[in-house]
């Protein structure tokens, strides 16, 4: 009993220092965010302010592919499927329903909660390769099904989706003002990050990490590996589709592109670059590869083969990404301070 | 060096928030797909528009001013092209704003023309929305709209086949159907009869089994909409069959072009489309021009090419009867303005900014598009339906 007591006792401490390294990054990601937004705002810059906007709504596209990909272990190659969801089912709701944050909020997440249930249940039926290429092909079918439809505007997709103010009883924050919707796109997407790093210290969360690990001796433990999978390719699901809902706010317009390979393929990337498993990782991935493809797009009509190098020599260099790469470092320092305190 | 002074005025315009220059050099942004499937559209679109701003350049610029272009490659997609415009807008502080492709990406480009104050056109999207249901008081288009395509074949159609009885084959998927609708619309309004419609699968290897249904319902015209190797297919073919000497063979503008009339051959013999430009147009102008053109870049101007060098004199001619590039003025100049390119005379209509042209009807013979009649623009271009501004 004491052996065991101990041995509880060491695992602990550990996921304490992982989670307070994880949070450790998180925080200064939203202290660089903050220092950014104070420089930005001084010098009344409005392109650089929508920009990071827009890194951040990807950002919670990659953190959804991170729950799937870090914790659970399955690859998505679709999630764009319910970011485009997500942006679609927002932008209509802002257009023809009425134009306020809460609605489209909340009707994304009703929505997402079903379409994301029967996309899971014909999903996770495929392990490894074959789960990667049913996302994929769903995602390619939706995405062909909102070209093709000219009721939600077919190829050319939908504009004049108006600028909204989101309420929040004490205040309200215009979608247009690029400082204010930017501080509020950042708030959303930490409370989806604290919501996903709830999630993986719960029961559940340890569960999908079992999966990840040894999947045929889940059920040995007695837990059904079907229903905790379901469980997370729907939370990333409507990770990816609240993020999602935030696009029309930001552009005014959703198009099919947004459903497309090349949004889910930039997501992994993301990922990969940021680290996998580490759900922070995602927020740095995105801020790079978003700022790298504005900028190089700029300097030269090559700029896809010059992101492809560099995220070969990132892969090459940082295996672990960006933040498997300072995770350790900054773990051995929280654990320097725990062990002072 | 061009971009450090790039870079420089972005520090600068930090400063300067919401006050557009009205000196130093009149910025053109380009956003136009540099990379993928439209690469050789953006091609043309760049050559057409740096031989105009060289041309003027040389001449003095505009209002004494040199004009300055600057590209972004915006993939041919909608979510990347607005971002790209905004960059423009905010950070290059360009003046006026073009180059866009797909129509997806024009619409999305002229909400943010909108929000940003600004005015953009387009020289290459042709679907009628931009110009009609989703027109937009800051977007205009020099060039010719799918419907004007439609109006020029159509009267081409009725005058040489009163009364033709037509079949219509389209590829299945929702831009295949509308320009089958929209032809179908304009030529039942001159009086032709449509005896059957049919929709073949994307990248269809194997027409003969349509054959039957057109065989059996006699047509004088076949109207198709298929595209690129489609219409390789499907015109080698209808050939083969023996089909193709019974009746006459029209289409889309987009259907037989010069990239896949190679491979069609002899099929391509006598097939008539409606179109807003021909290298063959005999005047001094379009001779300069596609003479000019050939030398400056070793390639023939197609009609992206010289809508895009067209789109640069347009706007000159703009700033110059307004005297400068505020956006008010400049929009009020633009509206019902007139002026020359190598197609001739345009007149950009004040209802719904859409430019008007001379069209015409073009037929393939020896392997060249011959001009075989045309239509002058105001009988083309059609009713103006937008109701926005």
């Amino acid at each position: 009993m004491a052996e065991a007591a101990i041995l509880r006792n060491a695992v602990e401490a550990t996921e304490r220092i992982a989670r307070g390294g994880r949070n450790l990054l998180a925080g200064i990601f939203v202290a660089i965010a903050l220092a950014f937004a104070v420089f930005a705002g001084m010098t009344g810059d409005t392109f650089f302010f929508r920009l990071a906007t827009e890194a951040l709504i990807f950002a919670g596209l990659a953190l959804s592919v991170d729950l799937l990909l870090g914790y659970t272990g399955l690859l998505s190659l679709g999630q764009a499927l319910f970011f485009g969801f997500g942006a679609y089912v927002s932008g209509l709701v802002l257009k023809n329903v009425a134009p306020s944050f809460w609605a489209a909020i909340g009707i994304t997440l009703a929505a997402t909660l079903l379409v994301g249930t029967i996309a899971g249940i014909i999903s996770i039926r495929a392990r490894g390769v074959y789960f990667a290429l049913i996302t994929f092909g769903l995602a390619q079918v939706a995405f062909k099904v909102v070209f093709n439809t000219r009721e939600i505007g077919g190829s050319d997709g939908i504009i004049g989706i108006p600028q909204i103010r989101a309420e929040f009883g004490l205040f309200s924050v215009d979608t247009q003002s690029p400082a204010g919707f930017f501080l509020l796109t950042l708030a959303f997407m930490m409370l989806l990050y604290a919501g996903c790093a709830y999630l993986v210290q719960t029961p559940a969360g340890r569960l999908l990490v079992a999966i990840r690990t040894n999947e045929s001796r889940v059920p040995f433990l007695g837990y059904s590996p079907w229903r905790a999978k379901l469980f997370a390719f729907v939370a990333a699901a409507v990770v990816a589709a609240l993020s999602g809902s935030l696009y029309p706010m930001l552009r005014g317009l959703v198009s099919p592109e947004l459903l497309a390979f090349q949004i889910s393929g930039n997501a992994v990337i993301m990922v990969v670059i940021g680290g996998v498993g580490t759900l922070a990782g995602a927020f740095y991935g995105s801020a790079i590869l978003t700022m790298l493809k504005s900028v190089i797009g700029t300097f030269t009509e090559y700029h896809l083969i010059v992101i492809g190098a560099l995220f070969m020599l990132s892969v090459i260099f940082f295996p672990k990404g960006l933040a498997g790469y300072a995770l350790p470092r900054l773990e051995r320092w929280v654990a320097r301070r725990r062990g002072r305190a | 060096m061009k971009r450090l002074t790039i870079i420089a005025a972005v520090a600068a315009a930090f400063a300067a928030t919401g006050a557009y220059a009205q000196s130093g050099p009149i910025k053109i942004g380009v956003v136009t797909p540099l990379t993928g499937t439209y690469a050789g559209i953006g091609q043309q679109v760049k050559w057409g528009i740096e031989m105009a701003v060289k041309e003027i350049n040389d001449k003095g610029g505009i209002l004494g001013r040199k004009v300055e272009t600057i590209y972004e490659d915006e993939e041919a997609n909608p979510n990347v092209a607005v971002q790209k415009a905004e960059k423009l807008f905010q950070v290059s502080k360009v003046d006026f704003l073009t180059g866009t492709v797909n129509s997806g990406s024009t619409l999305a480009v002229g909400q943010v023309a909108e929000r940003n104050a600004r005015l953009a056109a387009t020289t290459v999207s042709f679907s009628d929305a931009i110009t009609g249901d989703k027109c937009s008081p800051n977007m205009f288009r020099v060039n010719a709209k799918a419907g004007m395509q439609s109006a020029a074949l159509a009267e081409w159609m009725v005058k040489e086949k009163p009364n033709a009885s037509v079949y219509y084959l389209g590829p299945d998927y929702e831009m295949g159907r509308s320009t089958v609708a929209a032809f179908k619309a304009a030529a039942e309004a001159k009086g032709a009869k449509s005896v059957g419609e049919v929709y073949a699968p994307l990248d269809n290897k194997d027409y003969s089994p349509f054959f039957g249904q057109i065989r059996a319902a006699r047509p004088q015209v076949l109207y198709t909409s298929v595209a690129g190797n489609d219409t390789v297919r499907f015109l080698s073919q209808l050939s083969e069959f023996g089909l193709a000497k019974q009746m006459q063979i029209v289409g889309a503008a987009g259907s037989v072009t010069a990239q896949n009339m190679g491979a069609i051959g002899k099929a391509a013999e006598g097939y008539v489309t409606g179109a807003a430009y021909s290298g063959e147009i005999d005047t001094p102008a379009n001779k300069k021009f596609v003479a000019d053109f050939k030398a400056a870049w070793k390639a023939d101007p197609d009609l992206y090419g010289v809508d895009s060098y067209g789109v640069m004199y347009f706007y000159k001619a703009a700033a110059e009867k307004a005297g400068t590039t505020d956006t008010d003025k400049l929009r009020t100049a633009m509206r019902g303005l007139e002026w020359q390119t190598p197609q001739g005379k345009k007149t950009m209509r004040a209802g719904d900014h859409q430019a008007i042209q001379d069209m015409y009807a073009v037929k393939v013979v020896n392997g060249k598009f011959q001009i075989i009649s045309k239509v002058p623009g105001e009988a083309a271009v059609g009713a103006d339906t937008c109701t926005k501004f």
